[in-house]
């Protein structure tokens, strides 16, 4: 009995094993375009973080001494604080805005998909372009936005809203909401469209207010939903790069550097790559460890009964 | 991985190459922002000679990343116009054909613009030849002046007297402005033409070996003030404070009254803005004297070329007579002091000027020159910004020199 159970396969592990090979076919496409196109460039990214890189000429091996420097590295502290501010009030703006907008487009009313349209609609303009129309509407004499108070009476001189690092922030803010809320609102929406009619009667029927409904009802049966679009933004706000370069080429006396800018900076600018590689692979690290607290925070994979 | 991409799509060009005719074509870069000098010689040479240069225009901020990454890729171009403050820094980095003992059998090299040939120099050696010369120059709007009860053709000679003026004419009107500079931490533009009011004043940013930041010095506190005073007295575009450089050449628009500006745009200005009237004198120094920055190009070649006796050939056409006069027509000072006065004559009497500050002029010669000065980010550039439009201008200046003398340590 026990020989020849480990000679001859049952059936049933046979089969396992054959749709297990086949599991792997499916996904082997999907595995090659990860492999070659993130697992490799990171592996290599690793390695040069190992290096003394610069863009021309030789390397040289220096051990970990790239990942000592960056914890002294005031410049780069500064990077990451100011990334951390911007990502948890855009996060939070996004959401601000999102969630009303989502629960405003979810009922069917008349017009309401022209409503979702028109809300969507700036999600299909790239960043870049986002961002230099705004750079334009921003402008202190041609541009919209100054111009536009000043004829209103509102101030007597047209502002330079990207001067200062308050409003060239805020206009920055008002931008990316502009841009990305109608996307979060979509994956809002899909959310609350998840939730079965019956629910939301019979806690009606039960005598739950409006308020009742929504906390106890919509939020923890939107969980997944938010889970997704949360850590989509913060991310999304993680990897800011483009409206800083952009906009305000940094900021006011550089105090809008985020770190990708300013891994670019040391990538490109100054030449190190491989100090440019550490800086990626410790943002990498940082990124993977606040989406596992932001699953977990969440507790999505995690049956409710 | 970026050098390994790169090199097998250079293989893959060189494939191409290969089977191009006899007559040597030259692949160049040339920076944007320019003029058109350099272009409209490439086109005199092309249609005059055997050999070809192909020219790929570069935008300026690009220039230097584009090249470094294409030299580690095996596909740079031969030869480069490069903007001559990196000069040092890619010749150090050993990637420039050393052009020593050819650039002295030329006749004519002790004439060449000395400041050029210095940057082209290191350790000894020349990588580097100049191709065109731009010094910084301030130039008034004489219209405006005229308008404002001013006498258009008295240069002013003083800060004093410029920020008189500036206050003159922006009496004028609502968006008539006395003055402009791209205050928006544009590096590049604040050297070229603030440092001048403290290196005419005897004082400098750097000190001669390049090994310590001398910026908080009684000069560059009195050439801030100077610039401080202009902004509060609102004789300044709103916009100067967020220009990172895009509109350098606001003069161009005619509402501006007195801005420092450079040689190439004196040849754009004349060619492509006729209806400005304008007068050009040396920038003055914030307590006296006068000063400028020599900027423009090196030529370089790049190191293992193959066509390097076209690229020569080339560059002796661009020194000679006729080359020169085409450079000069564009805006490009003469390279060569020797024939300066035959290449200008009958042109703008106001390139004249051009050439007189040369003699006054100053580059600071540094390997950080990116790091330190141009980056955007860099110190000198936010320097600027927090000096003349932050309200801490003690904390501008302590962060900057910090900032600076750690950057230049952390090469040495």
């Amino acid at each position: 009995m026990t020989g020849s159970g480990s000679k001859t396969l049952s059936p049933q592990r046979k089969r396992r094993r054959r749709s297990g090979w086949r599991g792997l076919v499916y996904i082997a496409p999907a595995m090659a375009l990860v492999i070659l196109f993130f697992v490799m460039p990171v592996i290599f990214t690793g390695w040069m973080s190992l290096h003394n890189w610069p863009l021309m000429g030789g390397t040289r091996w220096i051990g970990f001494k790239n990942y000592v420097r960056m914890f002294h590295d005031a410049r780069f502290m500064s990077a990451l604080q100011f990334t951390a501010y911007y990502t948890v009030i855009v996060t939070i703006a996004i959401f601000a805005v999102a969630f009303p907008l989502a629960i405003f487009v979810e009922k069917q009313r008349r017009f309401v998909s022209a409503y979702r349209t028109i809300i969507f609609l700036p999600v299909v303009v790239g960043l870049a372009t986002a961002s230099l129309l705004w750079v334009w509407l921003a402008n202190v004499d041609s541009g919209f936005i100054g111009p536009a108070l000043k004829a209103l009476g509102w101030v007597d001189k047209s502002p330079n809203l990207l001067a200062t690092f308050d409003s060239a922030f805020l206009t920055i803010i008002v931008m990316v909401v502009w841009k990305i809320a109608g996307f979060t609102m979509i994956i809002l929406l899909t959310g609350l469209q998840a939730i079965p009619s019956e629910l939301t009667e019979a806690a009606r029927i039960d005598g739950a207010g409006r308020w009742q409904r929504f906390r106890h009802l919509t939020l923890p049966l939107m969980r997944k939903t938010i889970a997704l679009a949360l850590i989509i933004s913060v991310t999304g706000s993680i990897l800011a790069f483009d409206q800083f370069y952009i906009m305000t080429s940094g900021g006011p006396q550089n105090r809008m550097i985020s770190v990708v800018y300013y891994i670019f900076n040391q990538s490109f600018v100054s030449f190190n790559l491989g100090y440019g590689a550490a800086l990626s692979i410790a943002l990498l690290a940082i990124l993977v460890a606040i989406s596992i607290v932001q699953l977990w925070l969440l507790r999505v994979g995690e049956e409710r009964p | 991985m970026i050098k390994r991409l790169l090199a097998a799509t250079s293989i893959a060009t060189l494939c191409l190459v290969a089977s191009a005719s006899a007559a040597e074509k030259v692949e160049m870069w040339v920076r944007t922002g320019v003029g058109d000098a350099f272009k409209k010689a490439v086109e005199s040479y092309n249609s005059s000679h055997e050999n070809q240069v192909a020219m790929t225009e570069v935008p300026f901020s690009e220039l230097v990343q584009k090249y470094a990454t294409s030299i580690a890729g095996g596909q740079a171009p031969d030869a480069l116009s490069m903007d001559l403050i990196y000069n040092p820094a890619f010749a150090a980095a050993g990637q420039l054909e050393d052009l020593t003992d050819w650039a002295k059998s030329l006749p004519y090299f002790n004439s060449l613009s000395p400041s050029h040939v210095k940057l082209g120099t290191y350790e000894d050696r020349i990588y580097g030849l100049p191709l065109s010369v731009e010094t910084s120059v301030f130039a008034w709007n004489k219209d405006l002046y005229k308008k404002a009860g001013l006498d258009p053709e008295k240069a002013p000679t003083t800060w004093d007297e410029i920020t008189a003026n500036a206050e003159k004419i922006r009496a004028l009107g609502d968006d008539t402005y006395g003055f402009y500079f791209s205050g928006g931490g544009c590096g590049g533009c604040m050297i070229f033409t603030f440092t001048p009011l403290v290196w005419g004043s005897g004082a400098d940013i750097l000190s001669a070996d390049s090994k310590t930041a001398t910026l908080d010095t009684p000069e560059m506190r009195k050439a801030v003030d100077i610039y401080r005073n202009m902004v509060k007295k609102d004789l300044v575009p709103a916009g100067a404070a967020s220009d990172n450089g895009a509109n350098f050449l606001s003069f161009t628009n005619g509402k501006i009254g007195q801005q420092s500006l450079g040689a190439f745009a004196i040849g754009s200005l004349v060619t492509e803005h006729p209806d400005i009237n304008f007068g050009v004198t040396l920038i003055p120094g914030a307590t006296g004297g006068t000063s400028s920055f020599a900027g423009g190009d090196n030529f370089v070649i790049t190191k293992g070329t193959p066509k390097i006796a076209a690229v020569k050939e080339f560059l002796e056409y661009i020194y000679s007579e006729d080359g020169q006069k085409i450079m000069a027509k564009y805006g490009s000072l003469p390279t060569r002091g020797d024939i300066a006065d035959k290449v200008l004559a009958g042109l703008d009497p106001r390139l004249q000027v051009g050439i007189q500050a040369i003699s006054v002029a100053k580059t600071p010669y540094t390997l950080q020159f990116n790091d330190l000065i141009n980056s955007a980010n860099g110190p000198w550039a936010s320097f600027t910004n927090a000096a003349i439009y932050g309200d801490d201008v003690d904390g501008a200046f302590s962060n900057a020199q910090t900032e600076m003398q750690s950057i230049i340590d952390s090469g040495q």
